[in-house]
């Protein structure tokens, strides 16, 4: 039962982030928004796998944490340099 | 009642103790991240308050667990949000200061990392 609530209250907060997601002003934001979001819907997995009982939900909790690692990193290195695949030396500059 | 059904109510009562803690943290990270009037002090609601709250409430969660199994997997989730909350904080702040990015007050502009010159002051 506490564990409903919990799932109830991360899912508040979750609308909120939706609402910086769509709002925010520059890309950092939103990345942040999105980074947010993710944590949230693994909080969500896990409270319900606690309230169903079932262990399996929590394991989908832990990949899916780990892949909003890999997906954060690629994505601000995207922003960051505007490709994938950086040159390992730095263009001199006139 | 019997021992077991004691340790029950004790579990339950403190888990929802934790998880009302959690919630609160993460309220109000949620809305200092709606609020805030700038990138750096929405990484600063978002990344101290939400990440303590994540894991304060996993940690009720693991608490309120029905298994032994599921508890100890709640405590390695928990692990692993309090070890990649802030390394993802410091990659956002990173990049967005070394795009250029300036905080909407306060005198600092340092130089870009990477960049020849210092960058403009804002």
């Amino acid at each position: 039962m506490t564990a409903l609530a919990a799932a109830i209250g991360v899912g508040i907060a979750l609308l909120l982030c939706v609402v910086r997601l769509f709002v925010g002003p520059t890309l950092y934001d939103r990345t942040l928004a999105a980074n947010g979001m993710m944590i949230k819907i693994a909080i969500l997995v896990a409270a319900a796998g606690v309230v169903a009982g079932r262990g399996v939900y929590v394991d989908v909790a832990l990949a899916f944490v780990l892949a909003c690692v890999v997906v954060n990193v690629a994505v601000l290195k995207f922003f960051r340099s505007r490709t994938l695949q950086a040159p390992l030396a730095r263009a001199e500059d006139q | 009642m019997d021992a077991g059904g004691v340790i029950d109510v004790f579990r339950l009562g403190l888990s929802g103790l934790v998880i009302a803690a959690g919630l609160v943290l993460i309220a109000g990270g949620a809305l200092g991240l709606l609020r805030f009037p700038d990138l750096y002090t929405r990484l600063h609601a978002a990344n101290v308050a939400d990440v303590v709250g994540s894991v304060v409430v996993v940690l009720g969660l693991a608490i309120a667990a029905p298994e032994w199994g599921i508890a100890l997997k709640l405590l390695l989730l928990a692990a692993l949000l309090i070890a990649i909350g802030p390394t993802l904080a410091h990659l956002v702040a990173q990049t967005a200061h070394a795009a250029g990015l300036a905080p909407i007050s306060g005198q600092y502009a340092a130089p870009r990392p990477g960049a020849t010159r210092p960058s403009t002051p804002p």
